[in-house]
């Protein structure tokens, strides 16, 4: 593995963060134009306010020009697998009420299901360059789907798809944050640092 | 003791002059102008159906020893209609701005009152001094799906009103037009222009909050403009400017991921480069030059015009031309 600060780990880091920008930036579009379908197929109100969702990691963040370098890409891969759970189970549950009756709706969840997954490699590799590596994801399996009623279900998703569409800017954001030299030291801290 | 009272347009207002008795003997101006007895009852002064006009200074004095016994300034008005609310983020991300007006005038003092709310959290606005109809919320959360809700009250002596908007913190966000934008010729070059422009200061972060740009152009003899696109830098060189004319060019800017497109920029005008005219030569010269006469035809692109919704905000870079004018040939002739 190369050191974090070689000259060859940071073109890899600029790449992994373009790419991953690019990335954050079509997923976001694509989340958006789920969103709307899913608004219309679930016959949702789109201005509903959906409270906050156990279990769906918020995008809010306080002080967010003070995150370091490895708390942006812990706090984004947390999320990312989080969301990687949570779109899976909202597949599932979409399958087993519709099956092939919404094939179309369920094409869209799993094409942004797979850039989710995407980009969460894309951090995991980010991480892996700052020598820090990804933290496992073996131990307790996913929680459960929560046992909700029909409606429970389809607002639990619009929090989902509104969230990751958060999320969706906020780590182009935090990638080109990423990108930037902070005077004095890296963007990302060093080995050294790291926890 | 001065006094001030409201009261609304077309109200019927009764002054009473202090403690004077009904059947006192009484005087009563009016900004200084004596005010017919016809005016009176008793010692009360009645203005009935008040306009505009009637405010002022109201001074009532004892009919033979001309003391003063009462003053008051009438301020006729009308309670406030619902107030005109705005709310932007020029400066994203580190917060955002109310503004608000009357869509007519009270004539009387009014008085604003704003509250923010974010989830559970009420925020401070912070006023401005000037314009006076300002407040600045700086934010303490990113990227957050609750929703804000600002809620101006405006109240006067003669009543009150107010509003409530209620947005998303990506909905608002608004950068203020492209500064410094400089069009200039291309050298040698009579189909080019170079345009280039600046960041708009008010926007704190664009490293980190890249912005795009929308640039429109057209020729002055023509209505229709052509748009690019562009999502990095701060330049572009226009390719395919009719040569000799002058053109009005303007720049938007948008935050690359959320938001609304800026105002126009500030027009500037350019004309592409052209040839200096060839000087009148001496006869010796035409009959060496004569066989070398050239003339210099330019056709025009005849590719077609985009649809604007086509263009805005279709994320690539795109410029399209009319058919439908047909450049004369032109020709550089001397004899």
């Amino acid at each position: 593995m190369a050191a974090a600060d070689s000259p060859s780990a940071a073109l890899r880091r600029r790449d992994l963060c373009s790419r991953g920008i690019r990335l954050a930036g079509k997923m976001r579009s694509d989340v958006v134009d789920l969103l709307d379908t899913y608004v219309e197929r679930q016959g949702l109100d789109a201005s509903a306010s959906v409270a906050a969702v156990e279990g769906v990691p918020a995008a809010a963040v306080e002080r967010w020009d003070e995150q370091t370098g490895t708390q942006r890409l812990l706090e984004n891969l947390a999320a990312y697998r989080a969301f990687r759970v949570l779109l899976s189970q909202m597949l599932e549950e979409h399958r087993e009420q519709l099956g092939e009756a919404d094939a179309a709706l369920g094409r869209a969840m799993a094409s942004v299901l797979l850039q989710v997954s995407a980009f969460a490699y894309h951090l995991e590799e980010l991480l892996r360059l700052e020598s820090r590596g990804p933290p496992s994801e073996e131990g307790a399996p996913p929680p459960p789907a929560p046992h909700l009623g029909l409606f429970e279900r389809k607002l639990r998703g619009l929090g989902v798809l509104r969230e990751l569409a958060q999320w969706a800017v906020r780590s182009a954001r935090d990638l080109r944050q990423l990108t930037k030299p902070s005077p004095g030291s890296s963007s990302v801290p060093s080995r050294a640092e790291s926890p | 003791d001065n006094h001030i009272q409201y009261e609304r347009v077309g109200a019927d207002v009764t002054m009473k002059c202090g403690s004077m008795d009904w059947d006192a003997a009484v005087t009563w101006t009016a900004n200084g102008t004596d005010i017919d007895e016809s005016h009176l009852n008793g010692s009360y002064l009645i203005l009935k159906n008040v306009d505009l006009t009637h405010s002022g200074q109201y001074s009532c004095y004892e009919g033979s020893s001309w003391h003063l016994k009462y003053q008051t300034y009438l301020g006729v008005g009308t309670p406030p209609k619902e107030p005109v609310l705005m709310c932007r983020s020029n400066n994203y991300p580190k917060g955002f701005y109310c503004s608000w007006h009357l869509p007519t005038p009270t004539y009387i003092p009014n008085f604003f009152n704003i509250s923010v709310i974010h989830g559970m959290r009420e925020m401070v606005c912070e006023k401005d001094i000037f314009p006076k109809n300002r407040c600045h919320i700086k934010y303490l959360q990113l990227f957050s799906t609750v929703k804000y809700k600002v809620t101006l009250t405006v109240t006067n002596a003669l009543g009150k009103n107010s509003t409530t908007l209620t947005f998303d913190e990506f909905a608002i966000v608004k950068p203020d037009p492209p500064e410094s934008v400089v069009a200039k010729p291309v050298p040698n070059n009579p189909r080019r222009l170079e345009v280039s422009w600046q960041n708009p200061s008010s926007w704190p972060d664009p490293e980190s909050f890249p912005l795009k740009f929308f640039l429109r152009y057209r020729p002055l003899i023509l209505d229709q403009w052509q748009h690019v696109e562009l999502s990095d830098g701060t330049s572009h060189t226009i390719t395919d400017a009719y040569a000799g004319k002058e053109y009005i060019i303007q720049v938007a800017a948008k935050d690359n991921d959320i938001g609304t497109w800026s105002d126009w920029s500030v027009a500037v005008h350019a004309t592409p480069w052209t040839e200096e005219p060839k000087h009148l030569t001496t006869e010796a010269q035409v009959t060496e030059t004569t066989s070398a006469s050239t003339s210099s035809f330019m056709p025009p692109p005849t590719t077609k015009i985009c649809d604007k919704g086509a263009v805005v905000g279709s994320g690539a870079v795109a410029v399209c031309w009319t058919a439908g004018l047909v450049l004369a040939a032109y020709g550089v002739l001397f004899i």
